[in-house]
């Protein structure tokens, strides 16, 4: 094990991340198949426009994260069945595996990357961090954006109403507790413990 | 317990940053330049011989690069079956999701089309779903030497224990209870599905890939491919769970390799969540009855288990059912055979021996206890464990109060009731208790600590992170056997380029493998400073230690937990909804209250789930799972999930990291049977088999 | 996925037009649809996406004697939170509000949802069934915990949908534009038994789509409610459920409508428990008698009977709870 321990071996990057600054244009040049419909969709996402050509098959999810390498969306299920996948679409939570990106034409979206402004994280990501709401960390963006679209229509919501606003989004690891705790913490409506555990 | 600087502190991830910013780089994040895409095709049938499989439709399909079946490629899955040969594509293929063939193409779309134009001609053979229709004679053979699984020894025997003398035992007995309990396949479910890329440079091959053990991987990828060691490299930076089913090498990651080999680029290969479902592993169904001796003042004389393990096909997992040690009883017999079925494949699944184990003898505990008109609090607390085995000593052991401050804190005395269905109107509640332990023995495992001339300790371990915070719990170790501050740690992790060996994230071992491993390369550091003093310029000063602390000699080295669960059921709806939780577990001193607070939450969560939901259901008449996914699998949501209260009884332990014990599995183990328990201290009635659905509590009610 | 063409009508006869196109098939909020794309078991050339269609979208209330028109392409989210809705037809927006998750209801939209194909696990798994086009029904002889009780034959399936048994209820009408123009249809007989045709569940052409829905006038002193039992706290469809219409008189019942979900093909209405109730005050025991009356002519399959006394259940305490309610 001598060999690990230099230092210019542990400020080199692993692959794994060498591998997440490949280029993305790789991709969105990737073969046409042929007879495969395609359209030119115009969407704004995290505040940015991009022009983009897709298939008329791709899912939201997959354009977002094989072609605008915005990859903290995850597909956890493809089929609308655990949330890992939620962003905002004009504000609204959606499963972006059950959405064609075709239909994203002309509108807005906030994926977990567009959560942190000018560098500061959103409060429900440092009340995520606070009260341990990642465990596998799989589901975590989209019970954020679930947690985001609760937040921008009620600001202070009590338990039950953040876990009926969350409940599209699954969490294999089981920690619920800590998801509603991190949001009621975020909103300044965790001092009213008792009602959380009511 | 005294109280350290650095363990012990509710601390926040290290990498929690990374985890909600969408940063954290999951391997299905990952992409290579030229990379193709992997699909699989498998098989519609439970059990059939292939006659014919034409790829010529498939291989005309523009952009598809390379197909893989068991006509051309002859790997062995050697963790695929700890008994028999299973190769990557078997024939013939023996449940209905096992692999026929594999598809490499230019994006993943591709990759799908071309595998619908494979066509396949099956010839269907008869199947068998039950382990015990898989005994009878004249059940399809499985796999050649019959349906019982071979043991260790390669014997068809089943997996038995004994102790004492189980006829004398139940001869002694004042009353003989007896009962039968069933528990059914219940998939791990894990939020990220299987994915992983290979990458061949020359002769040397890289896997990313989600998997609980870098270092298994690793060993079992060269083993099944046949390449030296170091001509491998495995990475997992960040993964999604597994709870189980994502340790050792897998089929994708062999699958992927080989087609990146034959591709001559790299490949990603991906599972759908209905793939994962089936294909992978979830945890063993079981058939348990018991016979149990006791003395009309409550003392045990005797227990016996006669158990089924439906395997699968292939025999991945132990298919134990343990739950009787945690009673102290002179007369013991189990006897568990494991089967080999047409069903899915079944291994570890959170605690993978216990839950289902535990539901079964803990229900019947129960049973006994009402009847001898003890409360089961008592009856258990006469009955715990004292000894291993009734033998060895435990290193440290709090389960008696695990009990009582279990009991206390969830009122056990006013919110049980001696006369269980008593209560007056169609809504009734009712609260149960069960109990747990789990083995917590040290291991061999590896740290490097480098320490460099700006006061940053890089520690080198190989683990992965399933979701338990291992990375945060080695930099805690490490800070704390260091003194230095917790900023001073830099963990490197999850790359078999980089880190030395460490087991597998199962057994709940990492922190009593592992963190032993960075307390001694701590203190090997610590005293190279002493000598040598600090680092200057570019010197490095490196610790590194292997070590395989001994079997404790005399002792043996237990987690314990009980649970508490109070429910409310609606007699006329059949509805069950959990209204109070209360864990308590002794798991020595906790590293990181705060982290470990999620896993007894979260495996509490998963226990009610496999309590009231789960159950891979299949249609007898083909073989055929109905029920794949999060929809089918009614898996835990929001709403279905209560507050769960943890207490911590920390031991002194004198072993392990700082007196650290098990955790992880343990929290799942007795949350079944406590529901169970309290299910049917509302209603008066017990419903057997699991999962307590609906119509099964509308059906003993009726 | 298939490979298909998203087109975009401008407006609901170019939607109908272009659903006239080889293999078209019209989609909504896309959630269900997508999912059938990705198992093989609709394999479209072209999706007609109505959402792109101007004002299919709106709630509009226009006079008593039109009542409200609520477009085919109103959200289930829009559905439940529209004060409207919520308050003169509070058993559709509690149907609508019980379907899903929030992301689904986000997107869902009413005519999708009357319109969902079966949930039944055969026919989701490909198996060749009535509904995929076969000539069996595999629940007869297999797992049917969650099949009909009423109405089965030749195909065993329960219909989906949350709001069907509400718009039922309700005395909508659904408008259905096709190649020919616009036909209302009663809610009533929109949804057609297997025995119709066992590859459907509705009168719809392949070419028409539901437009929007008409619910008539809210009488006063109407109350209503939809009542859903899941199998847990969310997302699953209806095990059971009922929809339930009172139009009261102080403590006297003059009216009554009271629909089932989850136990038949279609929206299973109980005209024999809406004459029991019709005129009277309803009593715990009228309340437990509608119960009994409501199961009359139950017939289970080997694993779904304890769907009987769970139905009675639900009939019974939801009739009276509504029926007393301040």
């Amino acid at each position: 094990m001598g060999k690990i321990s230099r230092r210019r071996f542990v400020e080199g990057t692993g692959a794994g991340l060498v591998a997440t600054t490949v280029p993305l244009k790789g991709q969105t040049a990737a073969r046409k198949a042929a007879g495969v419909p395609r359209t030119t969709i115009k969407v704004t996402v995290n505040g940015t426009k991009h022009t983009v050509e897709v298939e008329d098959r791709w899912t939201l999810a997959e354009v977002l994260r094989d072609h605008l390498g915005l990859t903290g969306s995850k597909i956890g299920c493809d089929r609308g069945e655990c949330g890992a996948c939620t962003v905002l679409l004009d504000g609204k939570n959606v499963y972006s595996c059950s959405q064609l990106a075709v239909w994203a034409d002309g509108r807005t979206i906030q994926t977990v990357e567009g959560l942190a402004q000018n560098g500061k994280l959103d409060p429900l990501q440092e009340a995520f961090i606070q009260h341990d709401g990642p465990q596998c960390g799989f589901c975590t963006s989209g019970q954020l954006m679930s947690a985001k679209a609760l937040l921008n229509r009620n600001p202070h919501p009590n338990a039950d109403e953040v876990r009926h606003a969350m409940t599209g989004n699954i969490c294999r690891c089981g920690n619920y507790n800590h998801y509603v705790e991190s949001v009621l913490a975020a909103a300044g409506t965790l001092s009213a413990d008792a009602r959380r555990k009511a | 317990m005294n109280s350290l600087n650095t363990v012990g502190h509710p601390t926040s991830r290290i990498d929690a940053q990374k985890r909600v910013t969408g940063t954290a780089t999951y391997t299905g994040d990952l992409r290579l330049p030229g990379m193709l895409y992997a699909r699989v095709l498998r098989s519609p049938h439970p059990h059939a011989r292939i006659r014919r499989i034409d790829l010529s439709k498939a291989q005309s399909l523009p952009g598809v690069k390379t197909i893989l079946t068991h006509e051309n490629c002859d790997v062995i899955w050697g963790s695929g079956d700890m008994r028999n040969k299973r190769y990557l594509f078997n024939n013939p293929v023996r449940f209905a999701g096992d692999a026929v063939a594999a598809v490499a193409a230019v994006d993943r779309h591709t990759a799908e089309e071309a595998m619908r134009l494979i066509d396949v001609d099956y010839e269907k053979l008869p199947f068998v779903l039950d382990p015990e229709d898989a005994l009878k004679s004249g059940a399809p053979e499985i796999q050649p030497g019959g349906n019982l699984s071979a043991n260790a020894r390669g014997a068809h025997e089943p997996e038995s224990y004994r102790r004492g003398n189980i006829d004398q035992g139940l001869a002694a007995a004042d009353r003989v209870f007896e009962d039968h309990y069933s528990s059914p396949h219940i998939n791990n479910a894990q939020l990220e599905p299987r994915v992983a890329i290979a990458q061949w440079e020359g002769d040397r091959l890289t896997v990313f890939t989600p998997t609980q053990g870098i270092s298994n991987c690793h060993t079992e990828i060269a083993r099944d491919l046949k390449l030296a060691p170091e001509k491998v490299r495995v990475v997992c930076q960040f993964m999604g769970g597994g709870f189980g089913n994502k340790n050792q090498n897998h089929d994708f990651e062999l699958m992927a390799a080989m087609l990146a080999k034959n591709a001559g680029a790299p490949v990603k290969i991906e599972f759908t969540r209905k793939e994962d479902f089936l294909s992978v592993h979830g945890r063993w169904p079981t058939k348990q009855y018991y016979k149990v001796g006791v003395k009309n003042d409550g003392t045990l004389t005797a227990m016996q288990l006669r158990g089924y393990s439906g395997m699968g096909p292939y025999r991945k997992g132990s298919g134990g059912i343990e739950g009787m040690a945690i009673y102290q009883c002179p007369n013991v017999e189990r006897v568990v055979s494991p089967v080999y079925t047409n069903k899915a494949v079944s291994a570890n699944l959170r605690g993978p021996d216990y839950p289902q184990g535990v539901f079964g003898i803990e229900s019947l505990m129960d049973d006994i206890a009402y009847t001898l008109k003890m409360d089961p609090l008592e009856f258990r607390l006469k009955n715990m464990t004292r000894k291993f085995q009734d033998q060895l000593e435990y290193t440290s052991i709090g389960l008696e109060e695990c009990l009582r401050k279990g009991a206390e804190a969830f009122d056990w005395k006013s919110r049980w009731h001696a006369q269980p269905g008593a209560g007056a109107g169609p809504i009734k509640r009712g609260a149960g208790m069960a109990m747990g332990s789990f083995f917590s023995n040290m291991g061999r495992s590896s740290a490097v600590i480098d320490l460099d001339s700006g006061g940053m300790y890089h520690v080198h371990v190989g683990v992965t992170d399933i979701g338990t915070a291992a990375k945060t719990t080695m930099a805690l170790i490490a800070a704390e056997e260091l003194g230095v501050p917790l900023e001073k740690i830099d963990v490197i992790w999850g790359d078999t380029g980089r880190c030395p060996y460490s087991v597998g994230e199962s057994g709940s071992r990492t922190t009593t493998h592992t963190g032993w491993a960075v307390v001694q390369a701590a203190q090997d550091l610590k005293k190279q400073i002493a000598e040598k003093g600090l680092p200057k310029g570019n010197d490095i000063l490196t610790a590194s230690v292997n070590t395989n602390p001994e079997t404790i000699a005399g002792k043996a080295r237990y987690s314990f937990v009980a649970h508490f669960a109070e429910v409310e059921v609606d007699t006329e709806l059949g509805h069950v909804k959990v209204i109070k939780y209360v864990a308590a577990h002794d798991s020595g001193r906790v590293v990181n209250p705060l982290t470990a607070e999620s896993q007894v939450k979260g495996g509490a969560t998963m226990g009610i789930g496999m309590a009231l939901h789960e159950e891979l259901l299949y249609d007898r008449a083909s073989g055929i799972a109905l029920n794949a996914g999060y929809y089918g699998a009614r898996i835990m949501t929001h709403l279905d999930t209560p507050e769960v209260e943890v207490h911590w009884i920390q031991t002194e332990d004198p072993y392990g990291p700082f007196g650290a014990k098990t955790l992880g599995e343990p929290t799942i183990i007795p949350s079944p049977a406590a529901v169970a328990n309290a299910i049917y201290n509302a209603i008066g009635k017990r419903v057997k088999d699991l999962p307590i659905t609906r119509d099964k509590i509308l059906g003993v009610l009726a | 996925m298939k490979a298909f063409a998203n087109v975009n009508p401008r407006d609901l006869k170019d939607a109908v037009r272009k659903l006239g196109q080889p293999n078209a098939v019209p989609v909504g909020g896309g959630s269900d649809l997508l999912g059938m794309v990705k198992e093989h078991l609709v394999e479209p050339d072209v999706l007609v996406h109505l959402k792109a269609v101007k004002g299919a979208d709106v709630i509009s209330w226009h006079s008593p004697a039109r009542g409200l028109f609520i477009g085919g392409l109103v959200t289930l989210a829009e559905l439940s939170s529209v004060a409207l809705v919520r308050k003169n037809y509070a058993v559709l927006a509690e149907a609508a509000e019980s379907v899903g998750t929030p992301q689904i209801r986000n997107v869902g939209t009413l005519a999708g949802n009357i319109c969902q194909r079966p949930w039944c696990w055969y026919y989701r798994n490909g198996f060749p069934c009535f509904k995929a086009g076969g000539k069996q029904c595999f629940s007869i002889t297999g797992e049917n915990q969650f099949h009909a009780i009423f109405g089965g034959g030749p195909s065993f399936i329960v219909h989906p949908s949350d709001t069907a048994p509400a718009l039922v209820a309700l005395d909508a009408q659904i408008s259905i534009t096709g190649p020919s123009g616009t036909r209302q249809v009663p809610a009533a007989k929109f949804f057609a038994l297997p025995r119709v045709d066992p590859a459907r569940e509705n009168v719809l052409a392949k070419d028409e789509i539901v437009a929007a829905v008409r619910l008539p006038d809210a009488k006063p002193n109407t109350r209503s409610t939809y009542h859903k039992i899941l199998d847990r706290e969310a997302w699953t469809h209806a095990v059971v459920s009922v929809a339930v219409v009172l139009e009261m008189n102080q403590q006297v019942c003059n009216r009554a409508s009271v629909v089932l979900g989850g136990v038949a093909p279609v929206p299973w209405p109980l005209p024999k428990v809406e004459a029991l109730l019709a005129g009277q005050r309803i009593t715990p025991e009228l309340a437990a008698r509608a119960g009994e009356v409501a199961l009359e002519g139950a017939n289970p399959l080997a694993k779904n009977a304890y769907k009987v006394p769970l139905t009675k259940a639900v009939v019974r305490r939801t009739i009276l709870e509504l029926a007393t309610k301040a």
